[in-house]
């Protein structure tokens, strides 16, 4: 268990941050009544905001926890996330701006308002809404296991590991409903940048630290090769990985919401056109993973506490306590825990508008905008109940399938959202049923992917000369042939 | 005619845009040119400091392409 003293800067820091949060309310005000003014910030922030509210994203349980997990049980393949955050924003910093224009001259809030326009198709819209909720379920689930798994090493000995798993289940979700409710978009930016200088400093730290008194060569010796570099067969997943992964992060609903909050297209761009650089700490983070081997006490640890199946979430948090003294433990560990918080709280904001805007709204015209935000602050907190139990779908271990597996539902939508900006030319039939058809192979994919027993795997393997591939861009490949042919055949029938 | 411009981008402005935002995903794509241990940092294998490098090489390349655009093409 962390010493007192570790605990209570936990305990003063997280005071501090939840303070920030209520005070966010009250930052840059406007009426918090109105939907976009609680969910989109009024679009005023400027670019450096934007980069540390979209960074925020990057933040995540999926840096701390689950991606040094994956490098820490399976190997390097799992380092595909930094070339991912390499590439994703080189196409954010095009599509976004564009979205934002149209957005901001039609009034939009949510990618799933920009596909009822454009295809001016109801059905279709609710279609992305309802698939965008979805999507950010698995993902809210492990930004919860991230929050979990710092508590976890906190109060470990307290009782079984059982029990504290559970007690920490329990007060990372009372924490986190309590924050999104009463936050709103402000209080999360407010707090990101916050949660952000924490975690850098953490990071730095921890870096320094360990890799001076541990060292890589030390570290790597008695590694196999697989952890070296990926193996020749594995080329295919790594791509696969990557470039769906980045193409995944901007069609997920709390990525445009950031993006809208933006004052301007051009400070958008410039925001996004720099935020590889918030990769850096991601792929130290990820180091972690390879890091531990050579901390003997920490090892020992990991192996006598915890089984294989939910080691990997622990390694961050381990190596942190034993590397750093217990004050600065309890520093850490709080940006690792707000690093859950900050991310799930924009995400269950993101859920919940669609839900009012593109669902409830389609339904019942007339509803007030106080009615309006009333269900949105509501729904968002029955969102993260639902969210818990995404908890456990994979062993802790393989968090970082929750995050793919929401990337796979997610892809789905990128005909209509994406290819929706730069044609006008498909048909809204095909979309339907290519995104239908997507999810429906997604799901059956992964259940042959894992022989329909418990989940630990996103890669479906093709043949011995390809590899494996991830499902999530065979998924795609299927949606957009299905989308193309479509659209060939109803195109001699749409002239008016 | 000073509208027409800033109104639509200059084709050779979308050209260098594009082959600037497309260098990091060819390098990153051409997965086998760096599936490989040595030269290794500190003993750091290639595989993890040469992408990691490509983080900073990416945002000098985005952020020259977002700025060229701010300022010479349209919004």
């Amino acid at each position: 268990m962390l010493a007192l003293s570790g605990i209570i800067v936990w305990i003063v820091l997280l005071v501090v941050f939840i303070i920030l949060g209520f005070l966010g309310r009250l930052w840059k005000k406007g009426d918090l009544s109105k939907l976009d003014e609680w969910a989109l910030g009024g679009r005023r922030f400027s670019a450096w905001i934007v980069w540390f509210l979209v960074g925020a994203d990057l933040y995540t349980a999926y840096t701390f926890i689950a991606i040094p997990s994956s490098v820490f049980s399976i190997g390097a393949i799992y380092y595909f996330a930094v070339p991912y955050v390499a590439v994703t924003f080189g196409i954010a910093m095009w599509a976004m701006p564009k979205l934002w224009k149209v957005s901001k001259e039609k009034g939009f809030v949510t990618a799933a308002d920009f596909v009822k326009f454009n295809f001016n198709s109801r059905n279709l819209a609710i279609l992305v809404a309802i698939v965008g909720i979805v999507a950010e379920l698995p993902y809210i689930g492990l930004q919860i296991v991230g929050m979990i798994s710092v508590l976890t090493v906190m109060l470990i000995g307290l009782g079984s590991l059982k029990l504290v798993v559970d007690l920490a289940l329990i007060i990372s979700f009372i924490i986190l409903a309590v924050f999104t409710y009463f936050s709103g978009l402000r209080g999360a930016t407010l707090t990101a940048i916050f949660k952000d200088i924490i975690i850098l400093t953490s990071v730095v730290l921890v870096i320094v630290v360990a890799a001076l008194t541990i060292g890589f060569t030390k570290s790597f010796s008695s590694l196999p090769v697989k952890y070296y570099h990926i193996l020749p067969l594995q080329v295919n997943a790594y791509w696969s990985l990557f470039l769906m992964s980045a193409l995944a992060l901007y069609l997920y609903p709390h990525a445009v919401t950031g993006s809208l909050s933006a004052k301007s297209p051009k400070s958008l761009r410039m925001s996004q056109s720099l935020l590889p650089l918030y990769g850096v700490g991601l792929a130290l983070l990820a180091l972690f993973g390879i890091l531990v081997y050579g901390d003997h006490a920490a090892l020992t640890f990991l192996k006598d506490t915890f089984p294989a199946a939910s080691r990997g979430t622990y390694v961050v948090p381990a190596l942190i306590f034993y590397t750093l003294p217990a004050p600065l433990t309890g520093f850490a560990f709080l940006g690792i825990f707000i690093g859950g918080l900050v991310p799930a709280s924009i995400m269950a904001i993101a859920q919940s508008n669609l839900l009012t805007r593109n669902i409830l709204k389609e339904m019942y015209p007339k509803m007030s905008q106080l009615r309006e935000a009333l269900a949105s602050k509501i729904s968002m907190i029955v969102f993260l109940f639902i969210a818990v139990g995404f908890v456990f779908l994979f062993p802790l271990t393989y968090s970082v399938q929750l995050q793919l597996l929401g990337g796979i539902i997610i892809l789905q939508t990128l005909p209509s959202l994406f290819l929706g900006m730069v044609t006008n030319k498909l048909n809204k039939y095909s979309l339907m049923t290519g995104l239908l058809v997507g999810l429906g192979l997604g799901i059956y994919w992964m259940e042959v992917a894992n022989h329909f027993r418990t989940w630990t795997t996103t890669l479906l393997p093709i043949s011995p000369a390809v590899g494996s591939l991830f499902i999530g861009f065979l998924a795609l490949s299927a949606n957009l042939i299905i989308v193309i042919i479509g659209s060939l055949i109803a195109l001699p029938f749409s002239k008016k | 005619m000073s509208q027409q411009t800033s109104r639509r981008p200059k084709r050779g402005l979308l050209v260098a845009v594009a082959i600037l935002t497309l260098i990091p995903f060819v390098a990153l794509a051409a997965v086998p040119t760096y599936v490989t241990t040595k030269p290794e940092i500190s003993g750091l294998p290639f595989f993890y400091w040469y992408q990691l490098m490509w983080l900073f090489l990416a945002a000098a390349l985005f952020g020259t392409a977002a700025y060229l655009y701010n300022k010479y093409g349209g919004e």
